[in-house]
């Protein structure tokens, strides 16, 4: 093995297949998108360079705010919930008490591999102000609590990113579970020893110890929160208005509602950079060092 | 050992990973070609008959995605197989994508030789030299003596040139309402905006939602706030495309201010924003709405459900004496789009004229068998199925008619539209949205 890893030839000849997909569908991409940034263009003709412009002109453009704002609510809701139900979830099935742990670990994982639609459709429907499965709620409990979930323009952001988030908590509750059974045995025994209890163990021992498994799920959640799509535009379009629009939709709505690809190159381009300091601080932050049991 | 099982399972990785790949492809291509090659299979099943062997085959990008348009391509297709056997269509079925498909065509020099297009991408096209002029064509085939006379409208663009031939005609917005509603609540057809207002009130305390719009498409959005627009400019929206009228005008600001009073008031039922055309036609068809937004295409559907229940109102406006007034300056209008040709197809001749003659037979399809006179050229066949009472009385109207404008595909301006579309549903939205705000954000699109 240890030969077959020195052999430098061999590494370059069995990556570069992968490279070269990689560098066509990914990094070309990404920076034609910072090259086609500087252009004014419409997609079809040959543009013209106009500088760091299409930039300046989003600075001034208060969709750009409204979309920056969304992103990072919706990162911060997808964060909160996804992991932090994703732990409570994970460290109970992995206790060994719990009866029907594996249909429990199977439904939790159901909505992750239904298509995004088919969820946003059952959502949809939920939401519905007039006769939304959560409003018929509020009804029965005698709160006069019924909203309009998806037309309002404060709530709507907050619905969508919940039904993200209750999508995507069985994958987080997966990546963690696996985390915390990694986790030797013995540790959490000497922390019961010592008197903890168990909450209290896992919150000093099996947490910590899962630090790297966290920084995978933050960086997804994070990032995925900031360039969300799917969900509003199959939810609300955006809507009401441009209420629930992020980085990516503006994007969308640039470059192919309007015409103006450069200036859609702009806000991807923005995204680009957005997600990579995010990446780049978790990276920083969560697990500096590798954790070795 | 090692070293081979290493190199085997990297291997065995590889290939799998570049079966799922080919795989994957295939089926995308499978569902591709399917729907598409149906339609053509039958344009040649019904065309081989007495047709020779050599046939030119012509790619078609067209609507065929609910009963509605499948109606109308199925019947184009029949009679082009009975006037021009020589050709064969291979449909590209049009996506409801802001015409995202048709550039990706245009950009990668794969556009269809014949597509159903509208005006703001015609514009777009007309610059990057995608677009066949069809000026030659239309002289060639008389398409123009083809016209109705009050809809050449339809066939030249601003330069004075012809880039599609159109077949919809001049289009109207409509509110619909329920007259029986009406009736039993004792309420009178609103002049004003204040007798809609009050209509709204009765309504809401009869538990029935005063008016259905499917908002989520931004298209109907556009067209209530420009009937509302057209009560102080006449011009509406399209003065705003056109740079004839400024957003800063106090009317635009009013019409902004009423809906978002007549909002605040319950107008619109719960998550209209979020409604389609199923969910808030059907609270019209079921008697819940009394008043309905659409186009008159609409006349059928609702004739159907409700009877002579059914009718349209004139728009209401802020007063009595600017009801009387500009009562017959409708929403809505025809604007050029229609069958264009692509400018690299092979065929120019050919496809030019197929393009004309789907238009024609488009028209003829919605004249005769969808019982609407609203169509871009003139039919001389046997109507099939009735116009129905509301469309009669509308084509009594049409004549009385002092200006249209437009809908919002058929705005020149694409940032304009894309920014009046958001406002205008951020207007239904009953938010804290406000009229100082719809101004600047339709400015921002207008700059």
């Amino acid at each position: 093995m240890n030969r077959f890893l020195g052999n430098k030839g061999a590494i370059a000849l069995f990556t570069l297949p992968t490279l070269l997909l990689f560098t066509v569908i990914v990094f070309w991409p990404i920076l034609q998108v910072f090259y086609r940034s500087m252009y004014e263009w419409d997609g079809l003709t040959v543009g013209q360079f106009i500088g760091l412009d299409n930039f300046a002109r989003m600075f001034g453009d208060r969709l750009f705010y409204t979309s920056l704002y969304n992103g990072l609510i919706f990162a911060a809701v997808l964060a909160v919930l996804q992991i932090g139900i994703g732990t409570i979830l994970a460290l109970t099935i992995a206790g060994t008490a719990v009866k029907g742990k594996k249909f429990l670990r199977i439904s939790y994982f159901i909505p992750v591999v239904l298509s995004v639609t088919v969820v946003c459709q059952l959502w949809l429907a939920m939401y519905n102000g007039e006769y939304g499965l959560i409003n018929k709620i509020f009804e029965v409990l005698g709160l006069s609590y019924r909203q309009d979930w998806l037309s309002d323009g404060k709530t709507a952001i907050y619905a969508i990113a919940i039904v993200n988030a209750w999508q995507y908590m069985g994958y987080h509750f997966a990546l963690l579970l696996a985390s915390a059974r990694s986790i030797p045995e013995q540790y959490l025994e000497a922390a019961r020893i010592d008197g903890a209890e168990r909450w209290k163990a896992h919150w000093k021992v099996t947490i910590p110890l899962m630090a790297e498994t966290y920084k995978f799920c933050f960086v997804l959640a994070i990032t995925g929160g900031l360039n969300a799509f799917a969900n509003m535009y199959i939810m609300t379009s955006g809507g009401p208005g441009t209420e629930t629009y992020t980085l990516t939709y503006m994007m969308y709505r640039s470059a192919f509602r309007v015409g103006e690809y450069g200036y859609g190159s702009a806000s991807a381009a923005f995204l680009v950079i957005e997600c990579l300091i995010v990446t780049f601080a978790i990276n920083k932050l969560i697990a500096r060092e590798r954790i070795v049991y | 050992m090692k070293k081979a099982l290493a190199l085997g399972m990297t291997g065995l990785m590889l290939s799998t990973a570049l079966a799922a790949c080919g795989s994957g492809n295939k089926e995308n291509q499978a569902s591709e070609s399917a729907p598409a090659s149906q339609p053509a299979s039958q344009a040649a099943g019904s065309a081989s008959a007495g047709a020779p062997a050599e046939k030119t085959k012509l790619r078609v990008y067209a609507q065929y995605s609910d009963d509605d348009t499948k109606g109308y391509y199925d019947y184009a297709v029949k009679e082009l197989a009975k006037e021009m056997p020589n050709v064969e269509l291979e449909l590209e079925i049009q996506a409801q994508d802001d015409g995202q498909k048709l550039k990706t065509y245009a950009a990668t020099g794969n556009l269809p030789d014949i597509f159903n297009t509208g005006l703001d991408q015609i514009n777009v096209f007309r610059k990057s030299n995608n677009i066949l002029q069809l000026d030659e064509y239309v002289d060639k085939f008389g398409f123009k003596d083809k016209m109705q006379p009050s809809t050449l409208n339809t066939l030249y663009t601003d330069d004075q040139h012809v880039y599609a031939f159109p077949y919809a005609g001049n289009e109207f917005m409509l509110i619909f309402y329920n007259k029986e509603l009406f009736q039993q609540n004792g309420l009178e057809v609103p002049k004003t905006f204040d007798d809609l207002k009050k209509a709204v009130d009765t309504f809401k305390g009869k538990g029935i939602t005063p008016m259905s719009i499917f908002a989520k498409e931004k298209w109907p959005d556009v067209g209530f706030y420009d009937m509302f627009a057209t009560r102080y400019n006449t011009g509406g929206i399209s003065a705003l495309d056109k740079g004839t009228a400024k957003i800063t005008d106090p009317g635009y600001k009013e019409a902004a201010q009423n809906i978002i009073d007549l909002v605040k008031a319950g107008l619109l039922a719960k998550g209209s924003t979020n409604m389609n055309y199923d969910q808030a036609a059907a609270l019209f068809h079921e008697g819940k709405a009394a008043m309905f937004i659409n186009g008159q295409w609409e006349i059928e559907a609702s004739t159907k459900a409700l009877g002579d229940k059914a009718g349209y109102m004139y728009y209401p406006a802020s007063d009595a004496a600017t009801y009387e007034k500009n009562k017959f300056a409708f929403s809505g209008g025809g604007t050029p789009g229609g069958f264009a040709v692509s400018a690299n197809t092979k065929n120019k001749d050919l496809a030019a004229e197929v393009a004309s003659l789907l238009a024609l037979k488009y028209a003829e399809f919605k004249y005769t068998e969808k019982g609407s006179p609203i169509v871009s050229t003139k039919v001389d066949k046997p109507v099939v199925k009735a116009f129905d009472p509301m469309m009669e009385t509308l084509a009594k109207d049409i004549p009385n008619i002092t200006s249209t404008t437009a809908f919002a595909w058929g705005l020149s301006n694409a940032k304009f539209k894309a920014a009046i579309e958001d406002a205008s549903q951020n207007l239904l939205s009953g938010s804290s949205y406000t009229a100082d705000q719809f101004i600047e954000d339709v400015a921002a699109g207008l700059k």
